[in-house]
């Protein structure tokens, strides 16, 4: 369905052209992330007596707030990023082979922030290495904190490892059409590469991919992440096995709609309409529909279970939640992103790329303020409830809400770099996708790509063209970069 | 509440290789079924045996560890035609503090089935990557003994077992006598120097949902026997020492995660969110050592342990354990507190004004003439050292007997003259907190469990009216305290940023 054939050189386009909103994007998220970057160095100062948290218990508090929410936040964008691209390698969805990449990258700049998040959480960040160390291989047999530790590693690894593997291919044929000032990087990430490593390449790939959808629910966002929570004994508002796949449907969520949001700035800024076609959208759009459906679902299995015939405690918070505003937010957003997705599934006339851009970021905001609630509301509400004399409500100040705002641009701003350093679509999706035109080869591929994946092609075509079209003329003088980071700022905040 | 606190058995319990018929701590039973593992070997049984007896004897002290070397030579050389157990320049690899090895591991220095690899050296046999996962299941399989491996710096989750450990500190606290005064807040503060809104010592004012009466709940920390917060800490600063059961922060080491605080259902932790409102200089502490080093927390490490205790002892210092641990008084910015049930008195560096067996809110209960907490060693029978906790619950307890039971008793005119132990008829209300949760906590209540729908009342007397020594601004509600703080103006309670 694309109006034009895809080359090699679509996707080296972004390292040779610069445009001034790559500078304007590039100025507004540095200047954003340095201000942070102040407020944190404040922060460190002072102490964390600049946030508005304080100790639960007589303190009237809560000691862990939008930090961990915003903590557990990144680390579900970052796992579900890396969930997405193992899928595709591994059930060969070739259709979303274009984002491949960018979920994988999303993965690594993910997982940095929801790094930093812990370093900002913690009130001596300066002993991280000297105290972790010594004690580590003891910790780890008792502490989910470590086991936390370990994970975030273990996949920051693993996705640049993935990342490494699959970039060599690129780089070693790509290496004429890259500036100039690139190409000793090339030559090192090229190292010693022969076209006989491809195949090995790729089967290593597919472990890979294989190890990380196999770990996904046990050790991932499905497992350690909410262990942290709902092992503990002290707050009922956490506990529940129910919390690992609810978890996982967050990650999961986070992620399909960090890639829709990149995707659709990247299309926009390089024209890439015939890589990133409005199919892929359609898909993305649909599975964001079915996990938000899990997301949904897991929530009402939480409110009944509570409210029903739960333990006193166990009631009272469940009881606060389904009342605070926050929740009832969050929820609300995510049914009507599901209504959306539910009535262009049925009628394909209501898809439009701005609407799931929107649906996109409607949950990436629920998910967000639902995670930083379950901590609070968690918090609030222990088992030893006795410390009602005392109450406080918590609000964050602003050293903590700026984190947000500065993690998002530090993020946008990784991304950015990473533009004019690699190419963030791998070479076999433009590969790939030729052959899918001229051979029909989608059609021996496996078809487990999408659900209800036969609607949304059927009725796709006119559509599709319409929206082509309009952002062909949109972007037909010069390539406008992702204008886009700061776009993203002043939507997220 | 278990037997365990109280121990009622009067008798002594005897040493097993006193007693005729087994040797060996479980039994005759086990007994013979090590006989029969020895007996498939091709080695003397009787041998064996006899040895394994003897080594129980020499860990309880009664055989010199020379005795049982000569006692032997010449057997175990024939036998296996190699003496190859320790000999006195190693002898340290024998453990003597354990009582209940069991006999394979006295015999371990025999090679009864040529397989002579010790743990250490199956350890370095392990590959790299197999060394990490396996020595995780090895070590939580076999957690009681492996001490040997784990470096000195790194402490422990639980108190050792009850024969291996000195005490296991704890508290009575008879909330029937509890009046709300809030003394032994004021007592606590002012030997620990905490910040304000920190009240390590709590007291709750409640009423019951159901009745009008006003009661109170004193909250130390619980210092669990399976603390909930020692075991998520990811770098043990948080640990629970082996000799006392005292669960501690190592402020030098910790990162202040709170994963501690978030995961004790007691909420008895206290973070230093800004700089501490007491500055260093302060706190009675050992300021350099005799030989003119400063008394870094390295440096006082590095003293051998009784010279180290000799000086801390000697300025009374406030701040370190017996190990040269920073554990005591209030923690500096970044780390957590919480009440530490005095382990400067425990570790006798107070003596003067603080001697070992009591706690500061303790001291101040009873000045203020309510004698409501009652510290002491848990594992004390009535008569040892330390057993004011365990006597003075035995006390409530006769005093609440059942009165049928005591008519009955006293029936008997030989009874009056020598009493039996009171046991379960006893009618006195005990609790500890929330001890569903399996945290063993080893603070005992006396009087009524606030009910689930129990709700914090007014106490009698203010938070905010309470003074002490050092002037130090009193809060309940720390949070509007801080907050305050947090509007970017800087404004800590004494700006000093240099006091560290």
């Amino acid at each position: 369905m694309a109006t034009k054939e895809s080359t090699p050189d679509d996707i080296v386009r972004p390292l040779n052209n610069t445009s001034k909103w790559w500078y304007i994007a590039f100025g507004v998220t540095a200047a954003i992330s340095l201000a942070w970057l102040t407020i944190y160095g404040y922060q460190l100062d002072r102490g964390l007596a600049v946030t508005n948290l304080s100790d639960w218990g007589s303190g009237g508090g809560v000691t862990w707030g939008l930090y961990i929410g915003a903590f557990i936040w990144w680390v579900g964008i970052a796992h579900g990023g890396i969930i997405l691209s193992a899928a595709v390698r591994l059930f060969g969805m070739k259709k979303y082979q274009p984002v491949a990449r960018v979920a994988e990258l999303l993965t690594i700049a993910a997982l940095a922030m929801a790094g930093l998040y812990i370093l900002v959480h913690m009130g001596r960040p300066d002993r991280v290495v000297t105290s972790v160390l010594p004690s580590y291989p003891w910790t780890v047999q008792t502490s989910p904190l470590a086991w936390d530790i370990t994970v975030i590693t273990l996949y920051f690894v693993m996705t640049a490892t993935y990342l490494g593997l699959t970039i060599r291919y690129d780089a070693a044929r790509l290496g004429d059409k890259i500036p100039w000032y690139l190409t000793p990087l090339y030559s090192v990430i090229t190292i010693g590469y022969t076209k006989a490593e491809d195949e090995i390449v790729e089967r290593m790939v597919w472990w890979l991919a294989l190890g990380i959808i196999v770990m996904a629910p046990l050790l991932l966002h499905g497992g350690v992440i909410p262990w942290l929570f709902s092992v503990l004994g002290s707050m009922p508002g956490w506990q529940g096995a129910v919390q690992g796949p609810q978890f996982l449907s967050i990650a999961l969520t986070s992620a399909i709609s960090g890639v829709i949001i990149i995707s659709f700035l990247l299309r926009r800024a390089y024209d890439w309409e015939h890589i990133i076609t409005e199919d892929v959208f359609r898909g993305l759009t649909m599975w964001l529909g079915l996990f938000g459906l899990l997301f949904v679902w897991l929530q009402l299995q939480q409110v009944i279970n509570a409210v029903y015939a739960a333990g006193v405690s166990a009631e009272r918070v469940m009881l606060a939640t389904i009342s605070h505003p926050v929740y009832i937010m969050a929820i609300g957003l995510m049914l009507v992103v599901l209504g959306y997705i539910f009535a262009q599934a049925v009628k394909p006339s209501v898809f439009s790329i701005p609407r799931s851009l929107i649906a996109a970021l409607a949950v990436l905001w629920a998910t967000l303020t639902e995670k930083i609630l379950f901590v609070v509301e968690g918090l609030q509400y222990p088992d030893f409830s006795l410390y009602g004399g005392v109450p406080g409500a918590y609000f964050p100040s602003f050293v903590e809400m700026s984190s947000v705002v500065g993690t998002i641009a530090l993020c946008t701003l990784i991304f950015l770099v990473i533009l004019k350093v690699i190419p963030v679509v791998e070479l076999h999706a433009v590969e790939e996708h030729a052959h899918g035109e001229e051979g029909g080869h989608s059609e021996t591929t496996h078809d487990t790509d999408e659900p209800g994946g036969a609607v949304a092609t059927d009725g796709g075509p006119t559509a599709a063209a319409d929206t082509v079209q309009t952002y062909d003329e949109e972007v037909s003088t010069t390539d406008h970069d992702a204008g886009t980071g700061s776009d993203r700022e002043v939507t997220d905040r | 509440m278990s037997a365990d606190d109280t121990n009622e058995t009067g008798e002594e319990p005897r040493h097993p290789y006193e007693t005729d018929e087994s040797f060996h701590p479980l039994g005759a039973e086990w007994e013979d079924s090590m006989r029969q593992k020895l007996e498939e070997t091709e080695f003397d049984a009787d041998l064996g045996m006899q040895m394994a007896r003897d080594a129980q004897r020499l860990v309880a002290g009664e055989l010199t560890e020379e005795e049982f070397y000569a006692a032997y030579h010449d057997d175990v050389e024939e036998e296996f035609a190699v003496d190859e157990r320790a000999i006195f320049d190693d002898i340290d690899a024998v453990d003597t503090d354990v009582e209940d090895e069991s006999v394979l591991e006295a015999l371990s220095g025999v090679d009864f089935e040529n397989e002579d690899v010790s743990r250490r050296e199956m350890m370095k046999k392990m590959g790299a990557g197999a060394a990490f996962l396996g020595y995780g299941a090895y070590a939580t399989f076999d957690s009681q003994d492996d001490d040997e491996h784990i470096p000195e710096d790194i402490r422990g989750i639980r108190p050792a077992d009850e024969n291996e450990r000195k005490h296991r500190w704890g508290m009575v606290i008879d909330l029937e006598r509890c009046d709300g005064c809030l003394a032994c807040v004021t007592g606590c503060i002012n030997e620990n120097g905490t910040s304000t809104g920190a009240n390590w010592m709590y007291v709750f004012a409640y009423e019951n949902e159901d009745a009008d009466q006003r009661n109170f709940l004193v909250r130390p920390c619980q210092h669990c026997s399976n603390a909930p917060c020692a075991k998520v800490c990811p770098v043990r600063a948080r640990h629970t020492r082996k000799k006392d059961g005292l669960v501690l922060t190592d402020y030098e080491t910790c990162i202040g995660c709170r994963y501690c605080q978030v995961a004790c259902p007691y909420g008895v932790n206290y973070f230093q969110w800004g700089e501490p409102d007491v500055p260093m200089e302060e706190i009675m502490h050992l300021d350099e050592l005799d030989d003119g080093r400063p008394a870094t927390p390295e440096n006082v490490r590095s003293l051998d342990f009784d010279e180290r205790n000799r000086q801390l002892a000697e300025v009374e210092d406030h701040v370190y354990d017996e190990d040269g641990r920073w554990v005591d008084s209030r923690p500096p910015q970044g780390t957590m507190g919480k009440c530490t049930m005095c382990p400067s008195r425990q570790d006798e560096h107070t003596e003067s004004h603080g001697p070992k067996g009591t706690v500061a809110c303790m001291d101040a209960c009873d000045e203020a003439g309510m004698s409501v907490i009652h510290f002491g060693d848990l594992d004390a029978e009535v008569g040892d050292d330390y057993d004011r906790a365990v006597r003075y619950l035995e006390r409530r307890k006769e005093v609440e007997e059942n009165p049928r039971d005591k008519r009955d008793r006293f029936d008997d005119p030989e009874d009056y003259e020598n009493p039996p132990a009171p046991h379960g008829t006893s009618e006195l209300n005990t609790f500890r907190l929330l001890e569903d949760l399996n945290t063993q906590p080893n603070v005992i209540y006396i009087g009524n469990e606030p009910g689930p729908n129990a709700e914090q009342v007014e106490g009698p007397v203010s938070y905010s009216s309470i003074s002490n020594d050092w002037g130090v601004e009193v809060k309940d509600n720390r949070k509007e305290h801080l907050d305050y703080f947090s509007d970017g103006g800087g404004l800590m309670a004494r700006d000093e940023e240099d006091d560290e």
